[in-house]
């Protein structure tokens, strides 16, 4: 701020400036619609609206009118009649293996991320608490999120064979494997495994978006109830909690849309099986369309995921914008 | 030549009317401030004149040409904004050279230009430095230079002080009055604060709820101010102003009484703290006031009265040690001093 | 007591640690092991380590056409994506226009669309316009949920940077649109770059689409993952080969961009 103080300096003659404070001439008016002057919306959002259109609510709609269709690649007879509601009739009326993948993604969903939750949150705190470089330790712990869902799939086969999985060898050796078996052929372990896997994977998402979530937390709130003499439990749950809850209904919300659509990891690691014990319901839409060939009927069940998942995005968007949601919200 | 505003109206997407026919004329050269308390639109009709913003109806020239609905780039005009609006990715020089590459100014030319302005407002020895690393003052000189160096017709200037604390505020005052002087380029000055207004304008233009009130040399303004509005507006404190009647030359209000020079009738007396005198008591055109609060602002001392229809406050500079809360004052009004304005429309009588 | 707690969490910390990084470190051993070496029963944390894995599948199974094609499909996509995703994201952080909010969530539901959903149609709209096996399909496919992801995350970072800085650009002479490019841009870079970034890594980390898009030609290095697996006798010194060179440059890049992280990764929603 040195240089802040009143200097009283004299005007030098030197620092004249070139031009004529009124002009010789006056303005000339230049001709033309100044195209680039407009306050234009539109040509600078149409291209993204449009190629969302064509790609996304084109298949979109497509699907929705091939859900009404009985067309099938597999079945020569059926070259996509008009059929109506018939596919969804069935879908719901009669097809146990649909209700099968719907209640086990509902599980899956729940158990998963609700896991996720807890470990997430309790692993954030903890390092918002104790841990003085932050940063440093979350960039290690991003590592599982952040690995293509194929290669996390590839990693816990390998670490999961039979044989000679370093895993299975371990919890064999501790007594939590009976026998040095492959998991995923064992139909009372797979679910199990594949939302232990998925806790692996997603637990520092929650970590991460939590932990942005305290370090932004408003100090005053927590000196006035100091001030009030309310200890540390009570702190927690009366002030962190409610002003964490934008974050954490974000934060559950996105996690449950992703865990809705599963496919990658799941499909390398079993592909469904055994049986259809892992069948979540992507892979399920996957097998109809793409196996069986059973387009018409494989759109139905497309619908229905897609339909899922509009649910809980709109509900996602009400959480984002909830105005009153508070400091820690947008 | 003239910038001229005629019939301007802006009225915004949300319903808000900014302006409602503004009709406004000055000279190139005049450092012309626009005054008024927030919502008066004096905002809105600096950014008519940038092109930032396009009327709803009128027109705005300058010098005979018609300017209305041009971009900003044709219109010849430089602005500095409140928040200063530095391009933080670019170094003071680059910021200030910014304007003159855009007119493809041959670099030698342009780096002669960007040293001058700098020079003229001593921001020389940081040129190099990032906008991050200014203090308010400094961004300050930045923006001015950035408005000033390509030299255009007409510098517009929205609240560019309100931004920096008291005491810079009145040193960069000086500045820009000095720089209006040497430069004698057009200003156009966006404040609410009056006595800004006062310090730099050679003409100011009252506004208030999107109309032109009053256009007049600061000193007109204070002493002839057009209604009760510009009255109350212009001065610290405000000027003191009470609704009475007339009865024989003779007003009364409250516990006031004072000689006028104003036909019989309800009227608005208006009067300066610093023109009110102290009486004798008993004497024919004094009256006498409990002294409510006193306050001293050296060298002077604020008296506060307060009667049944407000307060009036007197700023005197006599010592005044012996007065005390709830003494009885003896006050005078000088009929020089009083103005008279419209009990009804607060416009001012004669 | 305060400091007994304080190793307590930093131990727990520690083994969590280990417990996240260990499966890929092991993963990362593989791919430097010899067939024994991965098949002995009980886990080898020391061995010679043989570079013999990644010539063998990058060589000799042709995977490193794969990685190119990886390439080429996630640059193209970021390209793309910021091209057209950049100046919508401006006018939702500058315009106001009536529905821009609905337009704003619509934006949204295409990166919330489940793949599977739209793949199919997709699947069929490509193969009648003849363009399924190319790269072109993904691309495609990939830009228009990344296309998202620019929109709503510029959203944010266009929105931080005052619009007096677009006026101030206009009044020193451009163009309204000259304004936007020429410097509102550039002082955005630091969040396009980031954003670029994630988009990359979504699509270099993307399998369903380019699963069902392209079987052969053109297929990226996800999809020529479960090729290698086989119900016996796969190489997982060759699986691991690959799985590491499918996953390294995204680590990298996620240490590059993770101060933006948690804004592109809750969609701008939480700052971070």
């Amino acid at each position: 701020m040195s240089s802040q103080r009143i200097s009283r300096i004299a005007p030098r003659e030197s620092a004249t400036l070139h031009r004529e404070h009124v002009p010789d001439k006056p303005l000339q008016r230049p001709r033309g619609r100044f195209l680039l002057d407009r306050g234009a919306s539109l040509p600078l959002i149409l291209p993204a609206t449009i190629l969302v259109l064509i790609f996304l609510v084109g298949p979109f709609g497509y699907m929705t009118y091939t859900a009404m269709t009985d067309l099938s690649y597999a079945n020569p007879d059926q070259n996509g009649a008009f059929v109506g509601l018939d596919n969804f009739r069935h879908l719901v009326r009669n097809d146990p293996i649909f209700w099968h993948s719907f209640w086990l993604t509902i599980r899956f969903v729940l158990v998963a991320v609700g896991l996720e939750f807890v470990f997430g949150f309790a692993i954030a705190w903890l390092i918002w608490r104790f841990v003085e470089r932050q940063r440093l330790l979350t960039t290690l712990f991003l590592v599982p999120m952040m690995l293509a869902p194929v290669a996390v799939g590839l990693i816990w086969r390998l670490l999961l064979q039979g044989d000679f999985g370093m895993v299975t060898h371990y919890l064999h050796k501790v007594g939590l494997l009976s026998q040095s078996s492959a998991v995923f052929s064992s139909p009372s372990l797979v679910m199990p495994t594949i939302i232990a896997i998925d806790v692996w994977q997603w637990t520092p998402f929650v970590t991460l978006i939590i932990l942005a979530g305290l370090m932004s937390l408003p100090k005053p709130p927590f000196e006035a109830a100091t001030m009030d003499g309310a200890g540390p439990w009570r702190q927690f749950v009366d002030i962190l909690l409610p002003l964490l809850r934008p974050i954490i209904a974000l934060v559950l919300l996105l996690r449950a849309i992703d865990a809705f659509k599963e496919f990658d990891k799941v499909f390398i690691l079993t592909g469904g099986g055994p049986g259809t014990i892992s069948e979540l319901l992507s892979i399920y839409a996957y097998r109809v369309n793409f196996k069986n060939w059973d387009l018409g009927y494989g759109a139905a069940v497309a619908f229905m995921v897609y339909l899922v998942v509009l649910i809980m995005c709109s509900v996602f968007y009400k959480a984002v914008y909830w105005k009153s949601a508070g400091a820690a919200g947008r | 030549m003239a910038v001229s505003f005629a019939d301007v109206t802006k009225r915004f997407a949300d319903g808000t009317t900014a302006l409602d026919g503004l009709n406004l004329e000055f000279e190139l050269g005049e450092f012309v401030v626009l005054l008024g308390p927030s919502g008066s639109g004096k905002t809105t009709a600096c950014r008519l004149l940038a092109g930032l913003e396009m009327p709803t109806e009128g027109r705005i020239e300058i010098g005979g040409t018609d300017i209305t609905g041009l971009p900003p780039r044709f219109r010849d005009i430089g602005m500095v904004f409140q928040n200063y609006a530095l391009y933080s990715h670019k170094s003071v020089y680059e910021n200030i050279a910014y304007p003159l590459r855009i007119r493809k100014i041959a670099a030698a030319e342009l780096d002669q230009r960007v040293k001058q302005v700098a020079d003229l407002l001593q921001i020389g020895s940081y040129l190099h430095r990032r906008p991050s690393q200014l203090s308010g003052g400094q961004a300050q000189r930045v923006a001015v230079a950035r408005a000033l160096v390509w030299e255009p017709t007409i510098c517009l200037m929205d609240e560019p002080l309100s931004n920096l604390d008291a005491l810079l505020r009145l040193h960069m005052r000086t500045e820009l009055n000095r720089l209006h002087k040497r430069l004698n380029r057009t200003f156009v000055f966006v404040t609410h604060d009056q006595e800004e207004a006062m310090t730099l304008a050679t003409r100011i233009a009252v506004l208030k709820d999107g109309k032109l009130v009053q256009f007049d040399e600061p000193r007109a303004i204070y002493r002839q101010p057009s209604n009760r509005f510009v009255a109350e507006f212009m001065g610290r404190p405000a000027m003191n102003t009470m609704d009475g009647m007339v009865e024989d030359g003779v007003f009364r209000a409250g516990g006031v009484t004072c000689k006028v020079e104003c036909r019989d009738g309800p009227v608005t007396l208006g009067i300066r703290p610093e023109q009110i005198g102290f009486g004798q008591i008993g004497s024919e055109d004094g009256f006498s006031l409990t002294l409510d609060v006193k306050e001293t602002v050296e060298p002077d001392t604020l008296l506060i009265f307060a009667n049944d229809e407000g307060t009036i406050t007197v700023r005197t500079q006599r010592d005044c040690d012996d007065l005390a809360a709830g003494q009885p004052v003896n006050l005078r009004f000088p009929m020089e001093a009083l103005h008279y304005f419209d009990a009804r429309t607060g416009e001012r009588l004669r | 007591m305060n400091r007994s707690y304080k190793i307590l969490a930093v131990g727990v910390l520690a083994c969590i640690l280990v417990i996240a990084l260990t499966p890929y470190i092991w993963m990362l051993l593989t791919s430097f092991k010899g067939r024994l070496d991965i098949l002995s029963p009980e886990p080898r944390w020391f061995f010679t380590p043989t570079f013999d894995n990644y010539p063998a599948v990058f060589i000799d199974k042709a995977y490193l056409p794969l990685v190119m094609n990886s390439l080429v499909i996630s640059i193209a996509t970021t390209v793309l994506s910021i091209c057209i995703g950049a100046p919508a994201a401006y006018v939702f952080a500058r315009n106001d226009f009536p529905g821009k909010e609905d337009l704003f969530f619509f934006f949204l539901t295409t990166r919330m669309a489940p793949p599977i959903s739209i793949a199919v149609p997709l699947f069929m709209f490509f193969t009648l316009i003849g363009l399924t096996d190319t790269i072109y399909s993904v691309v495609i496919a990939h830009t228009t949920f990344n296309l998202s992801l620019v929109v709503w995350m510029m959203r944010g970072f266009f929105a931080e940077i005052p619009k007096e800085i677009d006026e101030a650009a206009m009044m020193d002479g451009r163009s309204r649109l000259g304004a936007f490019v020429r410097v509102i841009i550039p002082m955005a870079a630091p969040g396009l770059a980031a954003t670029a970034v994630l988009c990359f890594i979504l699509s270099w980390n993307e399998f369903l689409y380019a699963f069902i898009l392209v079987a052969f030609e053109g297929r990226p290095l996800t999809v020529g993952i479960p090729g290698l697996i086989t119900p016996h006798g796969t190489l997982w010194g060759q699986v691991a080969a690959v799985a590491v060179v499918a996953t390294l440059p995204i680590l990298i890049f996620t240490f590059l961009v993770q101060k933006h992280l948690v804004r592109g990764l809750t969609f701008g929603a939480v700052k971070g």
